[in-house]
This record gives C-alpha cells, structure tokens and sequence, in this order.
C-alpha cells in the first residue's frame, strides 16, 4: 500500500473535495443544514443511473444527458416536441452546395463560467477533442468527419468540412458541446486532453455551473446569472442530480419532497402511486423511445422468413402494452416510432396469433431442432418481462426457447460477432437524434452490423442503397419516402420485432413549473423551470 | 460404538434436531410431489398477465407475480432448483475438498503444505465475492452456480480434515498400523477416512444451509438461474420493484429460504451434538 | 519470541497468499465475455474504433503479460485506474471505506453487545427453556437471507410505518468529510440535527448485517462460558461464597475471553460478505456495493482492487485475531 495513506485518514478524497468545490462546497454544505434560511430555491432530481462524470465528451446517452444540457452549450439544440433544432450559440449557419461544408456564425458575448469569451477556436478544440478522445458521440463523428477538419475562420465563425455529404451531420451538432479551450488546456495532463480533470470539473458555458460533484452522489450545480440566453423572472438558483438506482426510493422521496423531480421510466402502479398521492404530477409528452426484438438473421432457424414471422406473431403484444404496462406505452408496428417523419402508415405490422404463429411454421423450412435464445437485459426488468411473455407465446405456438439475461456491457460484445449474437435480443432504440435514420437507418444498414443498433446483422443491398441515398439527399419529403420504402421491405421481412414506442413520463412535485420536454433531453434542461408561489 | 439406530434415536430425541429433520425431509417431499401438490402446475412456465400480481386468495394462495403466474406453485417446483443446487454443489465441494484434506493432512511435508496454502487462496476472501465473479464469468444458469458454489467451498472441507487428520496422524492405532507395514492407501481410506467421517457430515449439514442461502443470494443478484425458472432469489428480486403494494411476492420466497436454510442448520447441530462432541457448537466457520 | 516468529511466518505468507488470489481472480474477470471497452467507446463505436481503445488501454497484450505488469504495479502500490470510474481505484476504495467500515463497526456493536449477555444467559440457563428459545433463534438468525431480511425491514420501517429512511447513508448531497466517518464527522461539527439523520440511515443495513454476526457471538459465547463453568477455579470460588453473579459476570467471562478474541476475524468475514449484498440493497456507498458494480462492469482494474484490498484485511485481521490467541491463552498451540 502507498506510503502516505499512512497516518492521516484519507486525505485523498478530502482534498479532493476541497480543491474541487472550495468554497462554494461549504456554502452546500450550509445550505443542506439549515435549508430554509438558505437563498434561493433548489431542486433534487432522483435519476436512475449514477453520474460516473461530468464530462460533456465522455458519454452520449439519457442517463447523463443532465451534464450536458445544464453545464454546457452547443452550436444548436435539440428543442420542442416533436424535436426541432434550433440555434444556440450558433446565429446561423450556411451548408454549401456540394453539402460537404458547414460554416456557423456565432454570437458574441457568450460567456463561459470563468467570464471569458466563447469563441470559434473553442469549437474547434471542442470537436478535436471529442474526435481524439473517443467516446461518447466520437463513434458517429468519425464516420463524417476527420480531426482538424474544423476551423476557425475568425473569433465568431467556424467551418466544418466533412468527407461524404451526410443528412444527419446538423442532428449531432448539438453533441459538440463547447469547452472552454484555454481552462482545459491548463488542466491536462499527459496529452489526456484534460479528462481526468474534466470528468470532475466544469468548464462550460451552460445555464448552470458545477458547484459539487461526487461519483457516489451526484452533482449540485447554481445558476449562471450571466448565460446568454438571459433568465426571466423567475428559475431555479441551485439544482441537484442525484444517481438513486432504486425505483422505490425515488418514488417515496417525490412523495416526500425529497426530490422535487425524479426519473421516469415507472411502472403503472408506481405513476398511479405518484398520481393518487397529491403532492406530485405526472407529466405526460409523446417521445420517440422504441422498444423492439433484434433477431440475428444470419442463422437458421431465424434466417428462415416463417419462423420470424411466427416469432412476430406469438407476442402477445397487448398483454405486454396493456396489462403489464398499464397502457403506458403505445403500440409500434414498425422500427420508426409512430410520431417521425418517414412513417410509412398503412403498415399494420403483426399481431398476436397464435393460428397465424403455428401457419407459419407450417410454412418453414428451418427445423428447429433447439430452443430459441431469447435475451434480456439484466437490471431492465421490463425487457426481462417482455423476454418471458414472448417465451410463453412460443411455447404454446409449439417453438422451444429459452431466457437469458446479459448486462448491456456483455450483450454488446456479443453483437460483435454473428456466431454469438442471441437469436432473439429485446431492448430499446431511444432518440440520439430526431431523424428516422437514428432508428431504420442504422438498424438495417450492413454498415452497422455488429453494433448493438443493427444486432440482426441485417443486410440487404435493396435496403443499403435506399438508405444511403437518403443519407445523401437534404430534401425531407424525398428523404421520407426513402425511409418509407425501406421500412415497408424490413417489417414485411419480420426482420425485426417492434412492440411499443413509449410516451414521455415526468413525475414531478406540483410545485414546480416550465418544464420544457422534447426527445432528446427527457425534460432534464433546467434553464426554464421554476417553482410557483 | 455408536449405531446407526443409536445415532437416530438421539436426533429424534433431540427436538430442535428433530424439527430440522423434519423440515427437510418435507422439503424432499414438495421437491419430488411439487407436480402433484402445485395447484397451477403449468405456473412455472405459463404467465397470464391479466392475473398479475393479485394478493393471496384461494384461487392463489401466497398471491400471482409480475407475470400472473401462481406462487405457491412456483415456490414448490423452486425448491426442485434450491435441493438440486446444494446437495450438487456440496457434494462436489466434498469430492474435491475431502481427498485434498486427506493428502494435506496426511503428508506433512512440503506437497502438504502447499495444498492447505492453495485452499488458503479462496478462503483470502470471503466467498460470495469469488461466486458473484465466477458465475458473472460463465454467464447465469443453475450449473454454473453450482460450478461457482462448489469452487468456492471445497477449501472448506479440505481445512477441516486436515486439521482431523493431522491431529490423527499420532494416535496409537494408526502409529501401529505403519508399524505393521499397512499399505499407506489402505491406513488412509481404512482407518484414517471413518474417523473424520462424523465433522465431515457435520459441516455438509451445515454447507447446505450455507450454500443455499449464498445460491439465492446469487440469484437475486440476477447471477442465477434464468426465467422463467422459479429460483427463490430471483423470485424475490423480481418482487422488489413492487413493494409495498404487492408485499406477498416477497415474502412467501423469503420465508421459504429461512424455513429450508433453518431445517439444514437445526439438523447440523443436532448432528454435531450427536456425532461428535468435542466440536462445540456455534462454529460455523475457520 | 514465539510470537514474533510468528508474525513472521503469517507475514511472510500473506504476500503469495495475495498473488495467488490476484492471479486467480485475473484469470476470472478476464475471461469474462464482456467488453467493457465497447461500453466506453460509446453505443455506436464501430470495431476498429473499439479495437484502438483496447490497445490504447492495453488489454490487447497477453494474460501472462497483463498478470506480470499488474504484480509490478501492486509491488509500486499502484491498484490502476477504474475503466468505468476513471479515478484511481486506490481513490475510489479508500473515498468509500468510511462508509464500509461504519457500517461493519456499527453491526459489530450490536452483535457484540447483545450477543454476549444473551449468550452467558443462554449458559447459565443451559437446556432449560430459555436455552432452547435462544438457541432457535441463533439458528434463525443465521438462516435468513440477508436480503429478504432487508427487504422485510425496509417493507415495514421505510414503506409501511415510514419511521426510517429506506436507503442511502444520509439525506441530501454528504458533507465535505472530515474523517468519513459521517457520526464522528456530525459530532466534530456539533451538528446533531444531521447526527440523527445518520443514525436514522444507519439503523436498517447494521442491524440486517448485525442479526447473522450476533447469532454467531450468541453461540461462541454460550460455549466459551459453559467450558470456563467446568474449570477448577469456578467450583473453588463457588465454594469461598462467592456470589453467583459476580463469578459469572466478572471471572467466567474474562476467562471466555479467548474464544471471543477468535470470534472477531470470523466476525469480520461475515459482516464483510454480508456488506456485498447489504450494500447493493441499501445503497450504501461503501466498498461492497463497489465491487458488486466493478463486477457487473467488467471493471477489471476495479474487482482486483477491491480483492487485494479484501484479502490484505482478512490477512491482517486474521493475523491480530493469532497474536491476540496467542497473547491471551499461553497454553492454545496456535500458528
């Protein structure tokens, strides 16, 4: 063991503490103890998953969006129901002919926490940083664009060149979100671009600056006065994110006022629990989250188009929608959710049938000769229940199967190769961007095989060069049809089984007000909520 | 010398001991009846989502599940899966751990030595951490708990016997038969072996107990056996997310565990008592 | 001397002891198919993009090898750096042991001081009903499963009557520390208000932790005293007139003293296997609920952190558990 542990009592995370939050972390601390003579309001949100950093760059999913929608800023963002995006810190920007390059113009006077200036070359440093450090959305970047292909052309405009033209280059533009270059650049160490020190600082520019932030907890974070989106008369002064992973304890801290907001992927019986209560509401939006089966096409039984028909039509699609979920959700015939664009409509997708299942079969050719692998995700347990509902289904329908569970980690490696990719695999594609390439472009493109977004190892060189072609055209009506096209060609090859997209469920106390949902942030953008009275 | 008749009229008279008998040869019973007794045989496998969760009544007597299914049934056919766990698991801990135990305790030398230093290594830590590793490694299902189970436990009964045999090695009839020139296998297996026998059954009773609760820790972990197997564990971590509302799908799994677990250990003791009085009672453990 | 040749030849032992565990515990978590790579490089991370990662982490090299680099590392006292923390595993152990060992302490008193007086009464009232009842209850007590148990805890103080909090170690963001130790920390700082609330979140996880370890005291100390009541010197003192209590309280139980000295390091490994799970349900933020994630996450740095810092505790409470033995009872052969 390292000598100077000795003696003292872990002076490692104390002063870690201290050099991170300094004063302002005593002045939370003050403010946990004696809460009602503390200024201003503040608000705790109990979130299912831990907040492991508070790096903008490090992860691009719901779990953490908090990070990065409330401490930082983008060029655009993602806003309204259905998603629009909208400029940011961007003005305007011109895409060129040939749709190869990009040029933003920026406003001025947009300041980061430490009051200094956010400028071009901060955008620049921001999506080399995202590109070299490789996490988070570097994976969809690197398909378009090259590090050092943005530049800055002066303090306010920046200019990205891409490789190929690419229809969804705009719709991640708001995941470079602006670090502050020079604050970074004093912190790294190593050649690490500052990771180590940014997983647990700020440096951005967002409505609200970290204050506190603990692995174990969460992050507290006070407002920034001077955020150029201005602030109306009223908001919140300090918010807290807190990692809480169990539902009971979320629930019972809402109904306590514990939490003033938690997370909302519930159970009926908890949204009624929350409902009948009094002291919170349930906020309701349509969003775009599709829960579905991937099956792995590349081997028999499930290579055979009979047999991912009957699987299609053994679920019992409306005992799963309807009785275990209370109707929360809404059926989805199709790998789009309902409420995109690009939706072809008169497809009806399969239903539960079990004459029609057991016809089918009849119909194959494949013998299945061992039971059918159905894979869940630890830790999900609707993914579990749906797992176990479509078992039942084939059992009776005649078809052998059995439930495994994989955390998301094991299951994603699994994808990797078609030899140990699950014949059945049931989770969700969620909204990373509005655009139906996030869901049938990338579940279906062979470009994707092996990614958990195209488990099936689906390919199909009709539906590749419909979806390429999209990819490659701006105009929206052309592109839609496309998308339509080759959704019709996937559901009619049962390449896939599309159970539900989810309504949007935000329990919250009734006290608080202007919470702004849309897709992409799941209502965690602080900047317009207030409390009322 | 004790009897078999003696040895059991002793447990029976004994009435903790005998209750625990009594617990686990009912266990054995449900576990080989349970597609007799079950009043929704089809529950382990058949879900009916329009019944979930439904509070105990006399349709459903210890209420439905998440999935609709019936849970006195599903807790019967479990203990099919709980017996099956720990006397496999045990069982192979004593096969692996016994003759190592043998030749450690036998060889006093350098090979000796080394075998108790190699059962020292899993016993650096407590159990249930190396098992939660093992089976998350091989991925959840009933034989790789077991796996897990066994390979963790063995160290067990190899520290137990050798501490027996060592303390053995010098008594006056074994010391006479090397003099006589007894085949060493033969002083092992002959004399050596049925001496120990009484701490070796002693902690099996006990390991049982044991190993059933780790098992069902591993499943509530979600490290155990997959659905829609009615694993107690599982059975209990899949009712968590509904408390408090549907409490009973928590504790008639629970209480399951507790009674089966009780059963084993009751039994151990009486056995200790019976069998061999020098062990006290209240060492579970090193 | 004897004690010191001791603490040599234990000493002398815990180092192969721990690179066996290591290795042992290596070969596990790295054969575990998972990726946890993939998992960092993002949901949408392509292979060869994957693959950069790997190497860049050095997890493309062979076991062997890996195993060596790690041996060099401990020898350095570095335990590496979390794949899915990113922080310093020896940071994130020791920012999280506060929370275990007040947990372990606060059980350990419960066990300890009910435990012992239910075990001499137990004694002292040997096979007669009290001894019964106490001793179906120590049975119970080491049959229930720890998590069920803190489920039905949680279901009835949490949920049901609302008296106690149903997780975490203490309401709202914790304070700066000042030991870790949130009791000592709120006493430091005369804050009682937050004093109650620790203890409030205390109570549920140590006294489901504490019910197997006080079943176990229950029984040694029965033990311990009914072997001290057949010794000489109990029937010479009943014969001086001695008071019964006195002798019991005060002689017999100093006298037990040795097989509770034992009892601690077997303690320890109870309260330290039931911190895994208890943790995990509770939401303790302490080194059991850390590893059991470590594991779920392939975080490989992680889980062997975690188990050299397991095994050099067990190694060194099992070390002070002999010498105390070997202090307190010249006649025990220990070691």
């Amino acid at each position: 063991m390292r000598k100077r542990q000795r003696g003292t009592t872990f002076p490692v995370s104390r002063r870690d503490l201290i050099a991170q939050g300094g004063a302002a972390a005593v002045a939370v601390a003050l403010a946990e103890v004696l809460p009602a003579q503390a200024a201003g309001t503040r608000f705790v949100f109990a979130n299912e998953s831990d907040y492991d950093t508070v790096d903008p760059h490090a992860a691009f999913d719901v779990g953490r969006v908090a990070v990065r929608l409330n401490l930082y800023d983008g060029l655009l963002r993602w806003q309204k129901n259905p998603a629009v995006l909208e400029p940011w810190v961007a003005e305007s920007y011109v895409i060129s002919p040939d749709g190869l390059s990009y040029t933003f113009k920026m406003r001025k006077g947009v300041k980061f926490h430490d009051g200094s200036e956010v400028k071009a070359q901060d955008v620049v440093y921001s999506l080399d940083r995202i590109l070299a450090v490789g996490k988070g959305a570097s994976s969809l970047f690197k398909t378009m664009i090259d590090p050092g292909a943005a530049k800055a052309v002066d303090d306010y405009t920046v200019e990205f060149t891409l490789r190929k033209p690419s229809a969804i280059f705009l719709s991640v533009v708001p995941e470079i979100h602006i670090v502050n270059r020079a604050l970074v650049q004093k912190n790294e160490a190593g050649g690490d671009w500052g990771q180590a020190w940014l997983s647990k600082n700020d440096a951005g520019s967002g409505a609200y600056k970290l204050t506190q932030f603990d692995p174990a907890v969460g992050f507290v974070a006070q407002r920034f006065p001077d955020h150029f989106k201005g602030w109306g008369t009223k908001w919140l002064d300090e918010i807290e994110f807190r990692g809480v992973k169990d539902t009971n304890t979320r629930v019972l801290g809402l109904l306590r006022d514990d939490f003033q907001g938690i997370g909302g992927y519930l159970q009926t019986d908890q949204l009624n629990r929350i409902k009948s209560n009094g002291t919170a509401q349930v906020l309701e939006a349509e969003s775009m989250r599709v829960m579905m089966a991937q099956f792995n096409m590349t081997r028999a039984p499930i290579s055979d188009l009979h047999v991912r028909r009957a699987i299609s039509y053994a679920f019992d699609y409306d005992g799963f929608n309807k009785d275990i979920l209370g109707g929360l959700v809404e059926r989805n015939p199709t790998p789009l959710p309902n409420t995109i664009w690009g939706v072809p409509k008169d497809v009806k997708g399969y239903s539960f049938d079990l004459d029609k299942a057991k016809a089918e079969l009849a119909k194959a050719q494949a013998k299945i000769d061992k039971p059918i692998e159905l894979a869940f995700l630890t830790g999900f347990q609707q993914s579990e229940q749906a797992a176990q509902l479509l078992q039942n289904g084939l059992t009776k329908a005649g078809v052998p199967s059995k439930v495994v569970g994989y955390p998301w980690p094991t299951i994603v490696d699994k994808f990797k190769d078609p030899n140990t990719t699950p014949d059945v695999s049931i989770y969700w594609i969620s909204t990373y961007y509005a655009d139906p390439h996030n869901w049938v472009g990338e579940m279906f493109s062979s470009s994707t095989a092996g990614t958990f977004k195209n488990a099936a190892h689906y390919k199909n060189p009709k539906v590749d060069a419909l979806l390429d072609k999209a990819l490659s055209l701006t105009d929206q009506s052309e592109r839609a049809k496309l998308y339509e096209e080759a959704t019709r060609i996937v559901v009619d090859e049962a390449a896939g089984l599309w159970i539900y997209n989810t309504k949007w469920y935000g329990p919250y106390s009734n006290k608080l007000k202007g919470i702004v949902f849309y897709p992409i942030g799941s209502a965690q953008e602080m900047r317009t909520a207030y409390y009322e009275g | 010398m004790r009897t078999a008749r003696d040895i059991a009229l002793k447990l029976i008279g004994d009435p903790s001991a005998a209750l625990g008998l009594l617990i686990i040869v009912a266990l054995v019973a449900v576990a080989v009846l349970a597609p007799l007794i079950a009043t929704h045989p089809e529950a382990v496998w058949d879900m009916n989502p329009r019944d979930r969760l439904l509070p105990p009544s006399e349709t459903y007597l210890f209420g439905t599940d998440r999935m609709g299914a019936d849970i006195f049934s599903r807790i019967l056919f479990g203990a099919r899966i709980t017996l099956t766990i720990a006397i496999v698991a045990v069982g192979a801990a004593l096969m692996i751990g016994v003759p190592i135990g043998l030749i450690s305790g036998w060889c006093g030398n350098w090979l000796g030595e080394a075998l108790l230093r190699v059962s020292d290594i899993f016993l650096a830590v407590p159990q249930i951490v190396l098992a939660i590793a093992i089976s998350q490694t091989l991925g959840p299902s009933i034989e790789n708990v077991i796996l897990a189970l066994s390979v963790t436990y063995w160290p067990w009964f190899t520290r137990l016997v050798h501490a027996e045999v060592r303390a053995l090695r010098h008594e006056t009839f074994i010391e006479a038969a090397i003099a006589l020139g007894v085949p060493t296998w033969r002083i092992v297996l002959l004399h050596v072996l049925p001496s120990v026998l009484s701490p070796i059954i002693v902690r099996t009773s006990i390991g049982m107990g044991f190993t059933i609760l780790t098992a069902s820790a591993l499943g509530f972990l979600g490290l155990g056996a997959p659905p829609p197997a009615p694993e107690w564990g599982r059975m209990i971590s899949e009712a968590r997310e509904f408390l408090p509302e549907a409490w009973w799908s928590a504790l008639a799994p629970g209480l399951a565990i507790f009674l089966v677990v009780m059963g084993f250990n009751l039994l151990g003791d009486g056995l200790r008592d019976v069998l061999d009085p020098r062990i006290r009672r209240g060492n579970p453990g090193r | 001397m004897r004690i010191a040749a001791l603490i040599l030849v234990r000493v002398a032992w815990l180092a192969p002891t721990l690179a066996g565990l290591v290795a042992i515990v290596f070969v596990i978590s790295r054969v575990i198919p998972s990726d946890p790579v993939a998992l960092l490089a993002g949901e949408t991370a392509s292979r060869a993009q994957i693959e950069l990662l790997r190497q860049k982490l050095g997890l493309d090299r062979p076991l062997p090898r890996q195993l060596l680099d790690y041996y060099g590392q401990l020898a350095r006292g570095d335990l590496g750096t979390s794949l899915f923390t990113t922080r310093a595993v020896w940071d994130d152990l020791s920012a999280r042991l506060p929370a275990t060992m007040e947990l372990t302490i606060a059980a350990m008193i419960l066990a300890v001081a009910l435990g012992i007086p239910l075990g001499v009464v137990a004694a002292l009232y040997r096979n007669r009903p009290t001894d019964h009842a106490l001793r179906v209850v120590s049975v119970a007590g080491l049959a229930l499963a720890s998590f069920w148990l803190a489920l039905m805890l949680q279901l009835f103080f949490a949920m049901d009557l609302r008296w106690l909090p149903l997780q975490a170690r203490i309401t709202g963001f914790p304070p700066p520390p000042i030991t870790g130790f949130y009791v000592i920390d709120a006493v430091l700082e005369g804050n009682f208000k937050r004093l109650g609330d620790v203890f409030a979140h205390l109570i549920l996880p140590a006294v489901t932790l504490a019910i197997p370890a006080l079943a176990t005291v229950v029984r040694f100390t029965r033990a311990g005293v009914l072997e001290t009541l057949q010794r000489p010197f109990v029937t010479y003192q009943r014969a001086m007139g001695i008071p019964a209590g006195l002798i019991v309280w005060k002689y017999v139980l100093r006298n037990s003293l040795v097989s509770t000295v034992t009892q601690i390091g077997l303690l320890f490994g109870i309260l330290l296997a039931g911190a895994v799970v208890i943790e995990t349900v509770f939401q303790w933020p302490g080194i059991g609920a850390y590893a059991f994630e470590a594991i779920l996450h392939s975080d490989y740095a992680a889980v062997m952190g975690f188990t050299v810092y397991a095994g050099v505790v067990f190694g060194i409470v099992n070390l002070i558990v002999d010498i105390l033995h070997a202090v307190l009872d010249p006649r025990g052969t220990a070691a």
